[in-house]
């Protein structure tokens, strides 16, 4: 079986964000990049289904990206992939995630991956949607916001997060793309030998330009950080005089109390 | 020049700082108090199953061979979160260490794979004793030759991790005789051997969760090969590992030192006094500034010997400026800390006592300051002199 992982890397969400001189996306200088949390999911279930399995599993990780991804792809590895693919893309972020998702599409077309592990989101752009184009793209299943996930034989079993507390479960025969979100699993730290023994793992680059497809459908018109909005209201004094005044503050200004 | 880490520096770097943040720092100030050692022990069993036991072992044995830059990384983002778990996991990383430099094969595949995999939640390195500290060539205990046993006879002091040990190693005097130094061995005791008793435990200033305590050797009978590297070579092997322990210990300490800094410095941001926020004051920016210079300045010392040990090239010197410098501007550090936090510094309340009495040994273990300085001095006068 071949599964292929798609991972990305973002900045710590901790950071500090501007926006770049183009106004179009942020500033990407003096940040630090780690793995997007939701593809940290995915590989933890990849690994998972080696385990399951056996080494007749082969697992891809494949990443989109200036050099500093390969850091990504290496953690990949360490938790236990087998191979890696980094396609070099200085701007990835001019990329809009039907380029993205054509662009793993046209690297995977003909290497007939069974099932392709991904993020639900990545923690910067957000847009939930490469998992979900690729497997159109490839003619897969697919499954997203994925909270359980069960492979026998080329059946497929996950739990879906839905919306309003609600989950779904799904059937679907491989070939499948799946988007894996919080919860699904406890992803592992990779282990220092491990870190070291990926070294001799394979890693394989490529240009964008060789799997470079269709133009942008949308384009970032303008990225800026939310005005700032008023104060809070902090009330403080005898409890009983903050309670009438909380009270009266929720029937001036809300619909709470009526 | 290249100042940057490599990829695997990096990812163990990152390892090391999730792990402490995640499982570590939370029962960090627990541990402090004391009547947890098994959620402490549980945390040196999830750090060996990482591979941070023996991070400059060869994967033969179980390790990870990253090397001393990735050691001194990892040791310093443990640190930050566990002083008492750091110096654990070096001292582990020091006992693996002098094995597999001058251990037999058997010696080296009967203990270091258990340190390195958990199996032993730790070794111990058993050089101090109550008269030898700073001069180990002073030391009494003593080893003699009955037939095809060892006998062991006296009292080590100061001894990490006695009572969880799997393994002991020992130095004793074997040639009374010899010039001073020249007549002490190194020998591997297993933890239950009779004779070797774990005696009482330290009442210390810090770093509480990691055990310290006295060991005394009483008769202790052990078999004719358990002596590690040569005959009369012992003082050699302690004094040599030991450069590697202080990139340890120095790394240690500027985990806490950051650790201290990090949390005042977050700290007076939003601390309003005279209606202002604290860091408007010079006097606190200067705190600022001046720790984390000082640290900054640690932890490339502590690289520069890091990267001479990796390439092979002498790095005695630059290992005790390294442990010298660090030690004291992280103890420095958690002064200001502390001073920047007022009354809430000195409460237990906030992590900024601990962190003061975590960091104050580090000049003290693994050699003081003052021994630093005086193999920095000899080093300089030697290469003075040969010019």
């Amino acid at each position: 079986m071949k599964i292929l992982v798609c991972v990305k890397q973002v900045p710590d969400m901790e950071s500090r964000f501007k926006v770049n001189s183009e106004g179009v996306w942020y500033d990407e200088k003096d940040l630090a990049f780690k793995l997007n949390e939701y593809d940290e999911f995915a590989l933890e279930q990849a690994v998972r289904v080696k385990e399951q399995l056996g080494n007749t599993v082969d697992i891809t990780v494949l990443s989109i990206g200036p050099d500093r991804v390969v850091e990504a792809i290496k953690k990949g590895l360490a938790m236990g992939g087998d191979r890696g693919i980094h396609i070099k893309d200085d701007h990835p972020w001019q990329k809009d995630p039907w380029q993205i998702a054509s662009v793993i599409a046209a690297f995977a077309r003909d290497k007939n991956f069974d099932l392709v592990f991904t993020g639900l989101q990545s923690q910067d752009r957000g847009s939930a949607q490469v998992g979900g184009i690729l497997a159109e793209l490839l003619g897969f299943a697919c499954a997203t916001t994925l909270v359980a996930f069960e492979l026998n034989g080329d059946l497929v079993t996950v739990r879906q997060e839905l919306d309003g507390g609600m989950c779904a479960i799904l059937k679907f025969k491989l070939p499948a793309v799946v988007t894996c979100q919080m919860g699904l699993n406890t992803p592992r730290y990779p282990t220092l030998p491990n870190i070291m023994k990926a070294r001799q793992k394979e890693l394989l680059a490529f240009p964008v330009t060789n799997f470079i497809g269709p133009k942008n459908l949308a384009a970032t018109e303008r990225m800026y950080l939310p005005e700032k909005k008023g104060h809070g209201l902090v009330l403080e004094g005898d409890v009983n005089e903050v309670a009438d005044r909380l009270v009266g503050v929720l029937k001036e200004k809300t619909t709470v109390l009526r | 020049m290249d100042l940057e880490l490599s990829q695997e520096q990096k990812l163990i770097q990152s390892t090391a700082r999730e792990f402490a943040q995640a499982e570590l720092e939370p029962v960090a100030a627990r541990l402090d108090q004391g009547g947890d050692q098994a959620a402490f022990l549980d945390n040196l069993k999830k750090l060996a199953g990482l591979g941070f036991m023996g991070l400059n072992v060869r994967d033969e044995y179980g390790g990870a061979q990253a090397g001393m830059v990735a050691f001194s990384l990892a040791i310093t983002e443990i640190a930050r979160a566990c002083a008492s778990t750091a110096v654990t996991v070096s001292v582990n990383n020091l006992v693996c260490s002098v094995i597999q430099s001058v251990g037999t094969e058997i010696q080296k595949k009967t203990y270091i794979p258990k340190i390195c995999s958990g199996e032993f939640f730790a070794g111990s390195f058993a050089l101090t004793e109550p008269g030898a500290g700073s001069d180990p060539a002073s030391m009494t205990t003593s080893a003699v030759l009955h037939g095809n046993e060892w006998v062991l006879n006296g009292t080590k002091r100061f001894i990490t991790s006695a009572p969880y040990a799997g393994v002991f190693i020992v130095w004793a005097v074997t040639d009374k005789a010899a010039p001073k130094g020249k007549g002490i061995s190194c020998f591997l005791v297993p933890a239950g051997t009779p004779g070797l008793v774990v005696g009482r435990a330290e009442q210390k200033m810090g770093q509480h969760a990691a055990a310290t305590n006295e060991v005394i050797l009483e008769q202790c009978h052990i078999s004719q090969d358990a002596i590690l590297g040569t005959l009369n070579g012992g003082l050699r092997v302690a004094v040599g590992e030991l450069l590697g322990g202080r990139i340890g210990i120095g790394s240690l300490a500027l985990g806490v030192g950051l650790a201290a800094m990090d949390y005042a410095t977050r700290y007076a941001r939003d601390r309003v006094q005279f209606n202002q926020e604290i860091t408007r004051f010079q006097a606190i920016q200067w705190m600022i500034a001046d720790a984390y210079t000082e640290l900054e300045a640690a932890r490339l010392l502590l690289m520069q010997a890091a990267f001479r040990e990796e390439r092979g090239k002498a790095f005695a010197r630059e290992a005790a400026m390294a442990k010298l410098f660090a030690t004291e501007a992280a103890n420095r550090a958690c002064y200001s800390a502390l001073q920047m936090a007022g009354g809430y510094g000195y409460s237990k309340e906030f992590p900024l006592e601990r962190y003061a009495r975590d960091v104050r040994v580090t000049s003290i273990y693994e050699g003081t300051s003052e021994i630093q300085r005086t193999i920095i001095a000899r080093e300089i006068l030697k290469e003075i002199s040969q010019g």
